[in-house]
């Protein structure tokens, strides 16, 4: 009897210890892209009249979450531009020559955060944002959050919207004709925990 | 979006500077060397390729981040340093031989530097595949070079700076309709600069009293890397298709066609036309067959299908 209460405190012992580590080595969870309930899409003036919509097929990033420390939080995106999709394949086509994505030059726009901080809703990462050769330090407010265990897997999904000029990354001025400088890019991504 | 008129411009600017600049350096001391005709050539059209871009205005970025960017602030400046390099009288031959082919086998290297097919983040090409095609261009443009060089000295003249200079005008407006406007647009200026610095450089031979010995290599060379560089980009980054962009490229050693002993002893200006026309021709055929490719490309994205416009012209003509 002495032998098997013995045995019992030190399976507690052992398993309280075990849960104590795993806890703090699992307090980043981290998660990946889940390219099936997630999109970057993008709308982009055209004739100063309308908006031309399209999207990225091909994404791929992880993301870390911290909640003790959200400093500790890390984001990550790559999004591939040979994947641009604005359903209309001549101009999918047209959209991957050197005046405009480069695609051959410039197989990806990516985003790497540098610093997160929470904020009410969700988090304001900064990081360096790198498009058409040319990576800047930009700012985005990520909403959401929200956690949701879905058969076993634990998810977590963001959203947020980054309006940039095309200009400012090096895209030919001349090359933007109709279409207009300013483009909005639309990310909703949800992530699924390792 | 292309801007016609101020492509005129342009090409307009770099062929006066250029042209000024050659007759103005080879006139400052006579009598004038055909070293220093060359060197004079490679500053007039270092001047006016300068004077062109500014015009248009092109923008490039440096360091260098595409094919484009690469082929001006790199491979242009490295031709025409070699150029003047190998214009030296006291440089041996084999030396500029070596300088000239040592470039051309790096300029596929440099042009592709950082891209998908280089870098192995995409699945284009595999190493061996990439080697090869490095080492396949590198010839190419090597074998043309050489070809061209050869077929000047034995027959001197305009006609085959003329050829490079159609090619390049051809190449430019190909790779316009293939969907890549700046990198169109950068072959103009060139052309125009080819053409006048090579109409400077025969009326100062011509003023000598020599206008049968009139070769300049630096032309020749500047212009064979100009045409190689433009269609390797117009290829590799935008749509050009492998058959266009080799045929516009081999067409300028159809001039090679008037050294049968028909037409060898023919007067040089029948010489010169008879190769311009050959030359002409397959630059023609590819510029058809582009437009045809640019207009069926183009329907899709003005929103209109092919039936809907076929109906408005009809319409029109109803009218």
């Amino acid at each position: 009897m002495q032998r098997f209460f013995t045995l019992s405190a030190l399976t507690l012992l052992i398993g309280a210890v075990v849960c104590t580590g795993g806890k703090s080595a699992s307090a980043a969870d981290e998660y990946d892209y889940d390219l099936v309930h997630s999109s970057v899409s993008f709308k982009a003036r055209h004739l100063d009249i309308s908006w031309i919509h399209g999207r990225f097929n091909d994404v791929a990033g992880k993301f870390s979450l911290d909640r003790e420390n959200p400093s500790k939080s890390t984001f990550s995106l790559t999004i591939k531009t040979d994947s641009v999709d604005t359903a209309n394949a001549a101009r999918d086509e047209h959209l991957r020559q050197p005046d405009y994505f480069d695609t051959k030059q410039f197989p990806t726009i990516e985003f790497k955060s540098t610093k997160t901080k929470a904020i009410d809703g969700g988090y304001e990462v900064a990081g360096d944002f790198t498009m058409h050769g040319t990576t800047k330090k930009i700012t985005i407010v990520l909403t959401g959050g929200k956690e949701h265990d879905f058969k076993g897997t634990k998810r977590v999904a963001f959203s947020t919207e980054l309006p940039l000029k095309r200009s400012d990354y090096g895209f030919d001025p001349k090359a933007i004709g109709p279409i207009g400088d300013e483009a909005l890019i639309i990310i909703d991504c949800e992530g699924v925990r390792k | 979006m292309p801007e016609p008129l101020l492509y005129l411009k342009a090409m307009g600017a770099a062929a006066i500077v250029s042209a000024m600049f050659v007759l103005a350096m080879a006139g400052v001391r006579r009598p004038a060397s055909t070293a220093r005709i060359n060197s004079a050539c490679v500053l007039g059209i270092g001047l006016g390729l300068a004077v062109g871009y500014c015009v248009l205005p092109l923008r490039l970025r440096w360091p260098p981040v595409n094919g484009l960017d690469r082929f001006l602030t790199i491979v242009v400046p490295a031709a025409l340093t070699v150029e003047l390099i190998a214009g030296f009288q006291c440089v041996p031959c084999w030396v500029a031989w070596l300088l000239r082919m040592s470039l051309a086998a790096t300029i596929p290297r440099i042009l592709l530097h950082g891209s998908v097919y280089l870098s192995g983040s995409g699945n284009d090409w595999t190493l061996w595949q990439a080697g090869a095609a490095l080492a396949v261009c590198g010839a190419l443009s090597a074998g043309l070079w050489g070809l061209l060089s050869w077929l000047s000295q034995r027959s001197p003249g305009v006609s085959v700076p003329w050829a490079l200079s159609l090619t390049i005008q051809c190449a430019g407006l190909t790779v316009m309709m293939a969907g890549y406007i700046k990198g169109g647009a950068a072959a103009f200026p060139l052309a125009a600069t080819l053409v006048a610095t090579t109409l400077g450089a025969s009326l100062i031979t011509k003023r000598l009293g020599r206008p049968e010995n009139f070769v300049a290599p630096a032309i020749l060379g500047i212009g064979v890397v100009g045409s190689f560089g433009l269609l390797f980009i117009g290829r590799f980054f935008g749509r050009l298709s492998t058959g266009c962009a080799l045929a516009m490229l081999l067409a300028p050693l159809l001039c090679w066609a008037t050294e049968v002993p028909l037409l060898r002893h023919r007067k040089p200006w029948f010489v010169g036309s008879i190769r311009l026309v050959l030359v002409a021709i397959p630059l023609v055929v590819v510029l058809v067959v582009a437009k045809r490719d640019f207009d069926r490309n183009m329907v899709p994205l003005l929103g209109k299908a092919p039936a809907s416009i076929f109906c408005l012209h009809r319409e029109d003509r109803s009218r």
